[in-house]
């Protein structure tokens, strides 16, 4: 895998992306037409990778669409735009969440905790990596710091564990994860190497 | 009242509504990150409400 970065690169390189980055981008068919806009990213957090989209509508008055995109049916995500083959790839929104999933809920706003208790901000956006526009995994989030981090409440990221899951009302991470902190998203892409290399030598 | 009140009345409840509509439609549009688990299919306890 080549280094991961945050511009828009050749084919074969990674880039890594905010959620935020991604929602609204138009969903386009091999053929080139639009038909239907990102609504919400569904994050796998047992995998830690995109499971798909929830989509809307492309006019300005339509809402949310009943068929979503699973992240099998995605032909390349790229920073303009999400290709698929063709509309036969959308499968109901219930099978892209889950069916009778309840519970879910959007990560943007959960607080993030140590394993030792300490409170380190809340989510203000996801860091998606996406690797030659055909695998996107969450490496990472944009946090609102808090005291903790003694950032003066500045945004700022703070990588993933490949073990960690997300559940309940917090996402809790490892302590080491807050000394690998990054203040921008270029220099994150070395935050996240490091952390993992870290945590390759503690298991 | 003088007939140009009623106008300003009209025109002040024209705007709310559409103010009202502007709002709701932009939140029914707008994104987030939705949070799963996929090897909790079946069980609602094992799927995390992240919020």
């Amino acid at each position: 895998m080549t280094a991961p970065t945050h511009e828009p690169g050749p084919a074969s390189s990674s880039a890594m992306m905010l959620a935020s980055e991604i929602t609204k981008r138009p969903v386009v068919t091999l053929a080139g037409a639009a038909v239907a806009q990102v609504k919400d990213l569904v994050f796998d957090g047992t995998a830690g990778r995109i499971a798909g989209f929830t989509l809307s509508g492309r006019g300005l008055l339509s809402g949310p669409l009943r068929h979503s995109l699973p992240w099998s049916g995605v032909h390349g995500l790229g920073h303009d735009a999400v290709m698929i083959k063709d509309e036969s790839v959308f499968e109901s929104r219930a099978d892209v969440l889950e069916r009778g999933s309840a519970g879910r809920g959007d990560v943007l706003g959960s607080r993030v905790l140590t394993d030792g208790g300490t409170d380190l901000g809340r989510i203000s956006d996801v860091v998606v990596e996406v690797v030659e526009g055909t695998t996107a995994h969450v490496v990472g989030y944009e946090i609102a710091s808090s005291d903790a981090l003694d950032r003066q409440g500045r945004k700022v990221f703070i990588p993933l564990s490949e073990t960690t899951a997300v559940s309940g009302e917090a996402l809790v991470i490892p302590a080491a994860a807050a000394e690998f902190v990054a203040d921008d998203l270029p220099g994150f892409a070395a935050a996240v190497q490091a952390y993992r290399a870290r945590r390759r030598t503690e298991v | 009242m003088d007939w140009w009140i009623w106008i300003v009345v009209v025109v002040a409840v024209l705007l709310v509504l559409a103010g009202s509509a502007a709002g709701v439609q932009a939140r029914r549009r707008s994104g987030g990150v939705i949070a799963v688990r996929r090897g909790a299919i079946g069980r609602r306890a094992g799927k995390g409400r992240v919020k």
